[in-house]
């Protein structure tokens, strides 16, 4: 130790800012409520890479990919006046809407057949690389590997084949062969357990 | 919970999972949304479980082609704003506070600023290529003129070094010789700021050096504390390793 008394910290992190007057992602969305591009600019930095990771890692075609990005980030714009704090982080809202364009594109648009095919393809390998070079984005995606690693093969493969690959439930259990009740409640005690583990229980952060 | 669906479906709740990951087929979401506007604990349960879930996306985080944000940014001139939701209902007026320019920028630039105040994490899973380019950054940091050495004792045994350089506005943090920990513990580095909030920099499962590619200015101490996995938010005290940069 080089002092004596340590100093006092207060609560603060990359992400979520404290006192120190730092812009979430809500501000910004905010902003865009009131139709400013600026504060739109910004969040598209912000979020895109999330967005696009995820679309693509669903849909595999990159100019469709894009094509559901920019439906993604042009909803956010349209809807921006209705997102509701109360109700979530702007992070998650926007990842759940591009989430949801994402399994719905995919369900749509691919053959059942050629889905079938990607799961041979389909890799858990985490794509670090691509990862966005922030710490905020590496330091999170280190944990979310960590808390992923303490779930039980069962809940993992459920969980990933669903939101990775798009796969309903049905699709899964066919996958996995096991019973629809079994993936059901994998899938819900899988997240429980990583957000136990992450930390993300509404009124827990600090 | 609505007839149709009510005591047939015991297992009506643990649809929250599946759901949260879009994995219902579109006649079982339809059936669970409606019963979710009538389930509290279900709402609860969604909004927790979706808060975990899109932290997945983390995972597979990929920079979309830079021409991108050049056609959203064009096309929202002809996307029309949905008008707020007032009491439930939609405004039939839209009201728009419109925010003065200046303080559009002065947000711009704060927000670049956070979002430039990271560092990079070097962790054994990287390849070489990442570990070749983060030796780049080490070397380039050392090389700097004004680079200032600074060392601290860590607790329990160890050695910390911080080399700060303001002219290129990074750090480099050698870990060197650190006690064994838990298993279920792990090394989180922090940087400290003048308003003594600590925006953590990255986690050490033992001995490492770390580039901190984020500014330092106006970051005034190095800290090192040990942390229950996978890391904290904030830091527990008393940490292992205060270094003061100035």
């Amino acid at each position: 130790m080089t002092e004596p008394t340590p100093l006092p910290w207060p609560a603060g992190s990359s992400r979520s800012g404290g006192a120190s007057g730092s812009v979430t992602d809500g501000d910004l969305l905010a902003l865009t409520a009131t139709g400013d591009t600026a504060a739109f600019s910004t969040l598209y930095d912000r979020v895109a890479p999330w967005v696009f990771g995820l679309v693509r890692r669903i849909l595999r075609n990159p100019a469709q990919s894009e094509e559901v990005t920019q439906e993604v980030m042009l909803d956010i714009w349209r809807t921006a006046t209705r997102y509701d704090a109360g109700r979530g982080s702007a992070h998650a809202w926007i990842l759940t809407i591009a989430h949801r364009r994402a399994v719905d594109r995919v369900r749509s648009e691919q053959a059942a057949a050629d889905r079938t095919e990607q799961v041979g393809a389909r890799s858990a390998e985490v794509e670090f690389d691509q990862v966005a070079d922030t710490v905020s984005t590496r330091l999170e995606a280190e944990q979310v590997r960590r808390c992923l690693d303490t779930l039980t093969e069962l809940q993992r493969e459920s969980i990933e084949l669903a939101y990775y690959n798009g796969y309903t439930y049905p699709e899964v259990a066919q996958q996995l062969g096991a019973k629809l009740p079994t993936i059901k409640a994998r899938m819900r005690d899988g997240l429980i357990r990583l957000r136990d583990c992450l930390g993300t229980t509404k009124g827990h952060r600090p | 919970m609505t007839e149709p669906t009510g005591p047939t479906e015991p297992d009506v709740h643990t649809l929250t999972g599946p759901y949260v990951l879009d994995a219902l087929p579109d006649d079982e979401r339809t059936r669970f949304e409606a019963h979710l506007a009538e389930c509290t604990f279900c709402t609860t349960e969604v909004a927790e479980l979706r808060a975990a879930a899109v932290k997945l996306a983390t995972q597979v985080s990929t920079p979309p082609p830079p021409a991108l944000k050049a056609r959203v940014m064009s096309a929202i001139e002809d996307v029309r704003q949905l008008p707020p939701v007032v009491d439930g209902r939609p405004s039939t007026g839209v009201v728009r506070r419109r925010f003065g320019r200046r303080s559009v920028f002065a947000l711009a630039a704060a927000a670049a600023a956070v979002a430039l105040s990271g560092g990079i994490a070097i962790d054994q899973y990287r390849d070489r290529t990442a570990a070749e380019r983060a030796n780049q950054q080490v070397a380039a940091v050392l090389a700097q003129p004004d680079a200032r050495t600074l060392h601290g004792a860590v607790q329990g045994g160890g050695q910390a070094t911080v080399v700060v350089s303001a002219q290129a506005d990074k750090s480099v943090v050698v870990l060197r010789d650190l006690p064994d920990l838990p298993a279920d513990h792990t090394w989180q580095l922090w940087m400290i700021d003048r308003t003594n909030t600590a925006h953590s920099v990255g986690l050490a499962s033992g001995d490492l050096t770390h580039v901190i590619t984020g500014s330092t200015t106006g970051m005034t101490t190095f800290g090192l504390t040990i942390e229950p996995e996978p890391g904290s938010r904030t830091p527990t005290l008393p940490a292992a390793a205060m270094i003061r940069l100035g």
